[in-house]
């Protein structure tokens, strides 16, 4: 059996990094006493990024070398929890909010508190920041840039059709109409107004959040009962039926990346995404793109969205070079050269002396998302109780519930109520 | 005493491949069969949970029971069609045509190619709903489904992928198919015996011990496989489970939700499965295949 899979994208970034990488390898291993790998996920405009960023810093401290090491997400936390069994995880690990929880608690991820205020110096960050990486009260993750979810949507042929902007609030009432209208005046077979989020985690829990719930209560349980979930079934197959969504069929498409969401494939109009995501949507999208909030509970309440660190550096636990790579992590979160280096590419960065910094060299789309973190600051909700063990998998049956009541092999009460029977099942496993 | 040389040089021979064996085969396979019992998470040291995983799997998993009916349908569908396929192809390419070379290639490429990630996802493209097919169909006023996103037809289309890869039990065939004596053939086409009453009452007989040998190899095979669903399913098994292979299911559970040791035991029943399988095709074996004697 053949485990070995690579999608274009994350082929083009390991070319982009090796050929990054060897640029500036040759004279930087020579004198190096330390050698950090430093292991993330991403496309090939943050392969570049990254590269040259470790370049600067191996300049400037010749004692130090490091690798870089770069997959796609599909294959990333695969590869790491191998990497993490045979006892050889990369010094420098981008890590996830919904992954961190799992690395520290089974001790996979060095506590940084220790470092804090001599090697690791976050002076700049405020204190929600800071607490965005830690995990039952300890550091394991620093903030590499700060985003929240966001529809991206194709502004451009809202525009040409006549239809309002998605300015906030937009009830969910209200957005079910204004797709199907959407879908109406767009008069094109195949394409459909909003891509059906029906399985999209992010999207159901600023829902379930709008209705005074949690994904997941604080004790690691599923927030919602089996009549929100029925609820949110029945939403998105309303949707389906009016013709504001992608059929089950199509949506199936969807492998939830840039690349095959339902917008970059010319089908929809309107995507829930991530605001840090819209440079790399707009790069496999013709038309001009823009970002919108979710929709919203009512037009008076907060919105259930909250600004999260889209992606964390955290040390492995097993490192033999602590200080060296707590200094370079330091570096990279907030350090100013380092900062326009990187830019907003993974979300606008924690540090304020950094945002500063690099505010005079953002170009249009990166000041758009920086502009909308800015506005959507004073809507959101804080930030929710950590996802518990088992998470992941609870992603995966919330795409196949959504898609049973699609494919109509379940009404949507049979499918909130399978749904809360297996979520419970998933997380007394862990 | 002039032996002991040899037999020196012969083992010297041999340790290459004792130590691929040991080292890489038969260490990480008794390893596994530790970690079965245990509930190993890649990360934390394993703890013993005895036979818990197996209970697990045998009584409260309905996932496996999901992916074990995927698992047989798509043996049952793919191996006939596939072996039925090569046998016609071979048949024709028996016909003494001339370029044969030429042909036994082209139509071997397709296996060549076959378990590569290339080539799923190709046939993704392919069976998509804009794909290939339902252009084709197009022309001829069909609305196709969208085959790889339907939970009816995913599966099919991994059927359609692995009867294609047609190639090597094709060559087995036509080797078998060129032993054949001829002087039988002869003496039936002289008692009047029709080409398909020779099919049926000469070559398949006289054939038998290679069919036995392909279906033996092919089953275990379609048992085995993953990359195809993989890849058109984006590693999910999906839409809603339609083609979770029961190895697809045993890699999420190892390398997706970190249950090595659960994933352990699934592999462990999926050898013994297998084993069953094939012990019942060699028992079978006596009333139906014929050797000559």
């Amino acid at each position: 059996m053949n485990a070995h899979a690579m999608s274009r994208r994350s082929l083009l970034a390991t070319a982009a990094a090796l050929a990054a990488s060897q640029a500036f390898a040759p004279d930087a291993g020579a004198q190096a006493a330390t050698r950090l790998r430093l292991y993330w996920w991403g496309g090939t405009e943050r392969a570049e990024r990254t590269n040259k960023t470790a370049a600067l810093y191996t300049q400037t401290h010749p004692q130090v070398a490091i690798a870089g090491e770069t997959v796609g997400w599909g294959d990333y936390w695969t590869r790491l929890a191998t990497q993490a069994a045979g006892r050889n995880m990369p010094d420098l690990v981008q890590m996830d909010y919904g992954y961190i929880f799992e690395y520290a608690r089974r001790g996979a991820l060095l506590p940084l508190d220790a470092y804090l205020g001599k090697e690791l110096d976050l002076s700049g960050f405020d204190a929600a920041s800071i607490d965005g990486g830690k995990v039952d009260g300890k550091i394991y993750g620093v903030s590499l840039g700060l985003n929240s979810t966001s529809l991206v949507y194709d502004k451009q042929e809202f525009d040409r059709l006549g239809l309002p902007a998605l300015d906030w609030p937009v009830t969910w009432e209200d957005f079910a109409k204004r797709m199907a209208e959407a879908t109406k005046a767009l008069k094109r077979d195949g394409t459909w107004a909003t891509a059906n989020a029906g399985g999209s985690g992010p999207a159901l829990e600023v829902w379930l959040r709008g209705r005074g719930r949690e994904m997941y209560t604080p004790d690691g349980k599923f927030g919602g009962t089996a009549s929100d979930m029925a609820d949110w079934f029945g939403y998105w197959q309303d949707l389906r039926a009016s013709g504001a969504s992608a059929p089950a069929e199509v949506q199936a498409l969807d492998k939830s990346d840039v690349d095959t969401a339902l917008i970059s494939l010319g089908k929809a109009l309107v995507s829930f995404a991530n605001s840090n995501q819209l440079v790399g949507y707009q790069a496999v999208n013709k038309s001009k793109l823009d970002l919108a909030m979710y929709p919203a509970a009512s037009a008076t309440a907060k919105s259930g969205q909250y600004l999260k660190p889209s992606q964390m550096l955290s040390i492995a636990a097993t490192t033999k070079s602590k200080e060296e790579a707590v200094k370079a992590l330091s570096f990279f979160v907030a350090d100013l050269e380092a900062g326009k280096l990187l830019g907003v590419e993974r979300g606008i960065p924690a540090s304020a002396p950094v945002r500063k910094a690099i505010a005079p060299s953002l170009d249009a789309m990166a000041a758009r998302m920086s502009g909308y973190i800015a506005e959507i600051a004073d809507k959101v909700s804080p930030l929710p109780p950590p996802p518990p063990r088992g998470a992941g998998e609870i992603l995966a049956l919330l795409v196949r519930s959504n898609e049973t009541v699609g494919f109509k092999r379940a009404t949507a009460t049979a499918a909130g109520a399978s749904f809360i029977k297996e979520a419970t099942d998933i997380l007394s496993r862990g | 005493m002039a032996r002991r040389p040899l037999l020196h040089a012969g083992h010297a021979f041999l340790l290459p491949w004792f130590v691929g064996f040991f080292g890489l085969t038969l260490g990480p396979a008794l390893a596994s069969l530790y970690l079965s019992f245990t509930n190993y998470d890649l990360i934390q040291a394993p703890g013993w949970v005895g036979l818990a995983n197996y209970v697990r799997i045998l009584t409260a998993d309905a996932k496996v029971a999901e992916s074990v009916r995927v698992t047989l349908l798509y043996v049952v569908l793919s191996v006939p069609f596939k072996l039925g396929f090569a046998l016609a192809v071979a048949m024709l390419l028996n016909q003494g045509m001339r370029g044969l070379p030429l042909y036994r290639a082209l139509f071997y490429l397709p296996s060549l190619l076959g378990a590569s990630v290339a080539i799923a996802t190709l046939w993704r493209q392919v069976f998509s709903g804009d794909g290939l097919l339902n252009r084709v169909l197009l022309i001829f006023g069909i609305h196709g489904a969208s085959w790889v996103s339907d939970p009816d037809t995913a599966i099919y289309t991994l059927v359609a992928l692995s009867v294609w890869q047609f190639g090597s039990p094709m060559i087995i065939f036509l080797a078998g198919l060129r032993q054949l004596p001829r002087d039988i053939y002869e003496a039936a086409a002289l008692d009047g015996a029709t080409a398909w009453y020779q099919f049926w009452h000469i070559t398949i007989p006289l054939l038998t011990p290679v069919i036995f040998f392909n279906l033996v190899v092919q089953t275990i095979d379609a048992f085995k496989a993953f990359t195809p669903a993989f890849i058109i399913s984006g590693g999910t098994g999906g839409p809603i489970n339609a083609t979770l292979f029961y190895t697809l299911y045993l890699y999420q559970e190892a390398f997706g939700y970190l249950r090595m040791g659960y994933a352990a035991a699934l592999a462990w029943l999926l050898v013994l499965a297998i084993a069953a399988v094939t012990a019942l095709a060699f028992l079978s074996s006596r009333r139906w295949v014929h050797y000559e004697t």
